[in-house]
Order: structure tokens, then C-alpha cells, then sequence
């Protein structure tokens, strides 16, 4: 139930779900997780789909709104200026270079840092580009440039943002964080920015969800699947408050709290990886 | 372009199709039967599918 709490909430949160799910397993002394283990494997499946339908529930008029004016788009042959046309094609181009990096990278990235050492020193590197992110900001807007709605965002940016979301592939940078950088970067303000990633994620985590269900049925699996169905039910809502908080968050904060958090906690376990405290 | 979109349409359909049957092996993590074929195989098909709405594009009357 932690487990899945923390996944419900470090997943949205700009602070790395698998980074989170790497050190604090490694902290609390959890031996008896096994991370190739179909069971495991199966609770971890059922929390990501958890996720990725509190998402689609938090955001189903604005998904709903998207699918049909790409249909319509499709069946015309042609884009329009429609508003929620724009923003569903900005989301299709801007999810193809993760869907592309994650199936080539996914594997031997996970086997290179799937460690408490390197997941902390990425959690840090999380924390340093937050700030490096709304320092380049603030630069760019000194001047009183205006803020993009997303509908605005050209396809070049739209695709440089989806590029940023593929390094959460490294455990400890944030999918939610990168993104939101990537979009501030991109002349949108935080509310859109973090509007645009938890978009931009949905479909990524609910793929990624949906790819792994065959592990659902793997010999052994069924062992938990009561945990799992309660576990992605509470990761569920963890991550339905956690966006609901978000984005109420970011309509007059940063994300330099985040930052601090992710520097501190990534510099605190890499002490300990390094000592052998956790390993 | 719509030749060319159709034409990546055809060749990553394929690829998804090979990758299925394990009778390609490059980026997966171990053996044919491996599940990450299918992920390999439903990414290659998702891509096919966007060149195809891609020439789709291309061939509407133009105003």
C-alpha cells in the first residue's frame, strides 16, 4: 500500500516516481522485493494503469473534447484551427519520440542505473535542471514577453518537449519535472506547462500499463492480484489529489520547492549509496 | 510525400509483423518469446498507423 501510494503520487509530483521506487524500497530495507519477480512485476503493471485512469478521469471533458476533434480532423483530411485539434495534435507528435526512445532504451537504461546510487545522483540532476528551468525563464520573460496558450505551441516545440519527457526513462529525472521545464522553456506559463505534461503523460503511462497486462497473467502473478487491485485503486487516488493539487499549485507557484527537494533527498541518498548504507 | 508516407506505413507494419514472430531481435531484451516483442511490435504498428493518417493528410482536395 506505500508502495502504491508513493507510486500515485511521485508520478505526478516532479520528483520522480522511479527514482522513489528505487531508493526508498533501498532505504526502508525492503528485501524481500524482487524486482523480476512476475508478481511484483504485475502489482507494479495494475499501479501504472491506477495512474493513468486517474489521470484520464481528472482530464476526461478536455480528453474527450481531443478525441473527437482528432477524429473529425482525421475524417476531413485535414487540420483546422480548432483549438482542441491543436492541442491533440501537439500530444499525438510530442508522444512519438518517447514511444520510439523508450522501446530502444528502456531495457539497457534500467539495467545501467536501476540503482540507489545513480537513481540519486538523477534525482539531483532533477532538482538542478528545476532550477536551471526557471532561471532560463525568468531570463526569457524579463522583458514582459508573453506566455503561449499550448494550442500555440509550434509542432518543432511540441516535439522538443516530448524529447525532454524521454529522459525520464532515467530513474530519478521526473517525467512531470523535464516536461514542465521543456514547456516553460516553450513560452508556456506553469499552469499550462504542467497541463501539458500531465496530457502529454497519459497516454504514455496508460500504454506503458497496458503493454506490461500480459504480466498479469504470468504463472505466479494471480498470488497478488488482490494486493494490486487494491494497490492501483489507492495509486489511483493518490494520483487524482496529486494532479488536483498540481494544478490548483501551479496556477501562482514554481517549481523551485521541488527542485530544492529533489537536490537534498537525491544528495542525502547518494550519501548513503556511497557509505553502503543502501544498496 | 503520400508515397512516402504509405511506403513507412507498409515497411514499419512489417517490421511490427516481424518483431512479433521474434524473427527480429534488435533492441529487445532476450529470446523470441520475450514480451517486450509485443511492445516492440505494437510501438512499430501505432507508427504505422500515423504515416497512414499522415497520407491521409496528404491526399485531401486542397483548398
Amino acid at each position: 500500500m506505500v508502495l502504491a501510494l508513493l507510486q500515485g503520487v511521485s508520478e505526478l509530483f516532479p520528483i520522480s516516481s522511479l527514482g522513489h521506487t528505487i531508493l526508498i524500497p533501498a532505504a526502508l530495507q525492503w528485501k524481500n522485493i524482487d524486482r523480476s519477480n512476475p508478481s511484483f512485476l504485475a502489482f507494479v503493471v495494475v499501479l501504472h494503469i491506477g495512474t493513468a485512469l486517474a489521470l484520464v478521469v481528472f482530464y476526461r471533458k478536455e480528453w474527450a473534447a481531443i478525441v473527437r476533434a482528432l477524429f473529425a480532423s482525421i475524417v476531413r483530411g485535414k487540420t483546422s484551427d480548432d483549438r482542441d485539434e491543436r492541442i491533440g495534435w501537439r500530444l499525438v507528435i510530442g508522444t512519438i519520440p518517447v514511444g520510439i526512445l523508450g522501446v530502444i532504451f528502456e531495457v539497457p537504461v534500467r539495467k545501467l542505473f536501476g540503482s540507489p546510487a545513480p537513481a540519486a545522483l538523477f534525482l539531483m540532476a532533477n532538482g538542478l535542471l528545476m532550477f536551471l528551468g526557471e532561471f532560463l525563464r525568468r531570463r526569457q520573460h524579463a522583458s514582459g514577453a508573453a506566455y503561449k496558450p499550448i494550442e500555440a505551441l509550434g509542432y518543432p516545440a511540441s516535439v522538443a518537449i516530448g524529447f525532454a519527457q524521454s529522459f525520464a526513462l532515467l530513474p530519478g529525472i521526473s517525467r512531470s519535472g523535464i516536461s514542465m521545464v521543456a514547456g516553460l522553456l516553450c513560452d508556456l506559463d506553469h499552469e499550462n506547462a504542467a497541463r501539458y505534461s500531465f496530457l502529454l503523460a497519459t497516454p504514455v503511462i496508460l500504454a506503458a500499463g497496458l503493454l506490461e497486462i500480459p504480466k498479469l497473467f504470468a504463472p505466479g502473478a494471480h498470488l497478488v492480484l488482490i494486493q494490486a487491485i487494491l494497490g492501483g485503486i489507492a495509486a489511483g487516488i493518490a494520483a487524482y489529489l496529486s494532479v488536483a493539487f498540481l494544478t490548483r499549485y501551479f496556477r501562482s507557484n514554481d517549481l523551485r520547492p521541488f527542485g530544492w527537494y529533489c537536490v537534498v533527498v537525491g544528495a542525502i541518498f547518494f550519501l548513503l549509496a556511497r557509505k553502503g548504507v543502501i544498496t | 510525400m503520400r508515397v512516402i508516407a504509405i511506403f513507412l506505413a507498409i515497411v514499419l507494419f512489417v517490421l511490427g509483423i516481424l518483431y512479433g514472430l521474434g524473427k527480429v531481435n534488435a533492441f529487445t531484451e532476450s529470446g523470441a518469446q520475450h514480451p517486450h516483442h509485443v511492445t516492440h511490435m505494437v510501438v512499430l504498428w501505432a507508427l504505422a498507423l500515423l504515416c497512414v493518417i499522415w497520407a491521409r493528410f496528404q491526399s485531401a482536395p486542397r483548398r
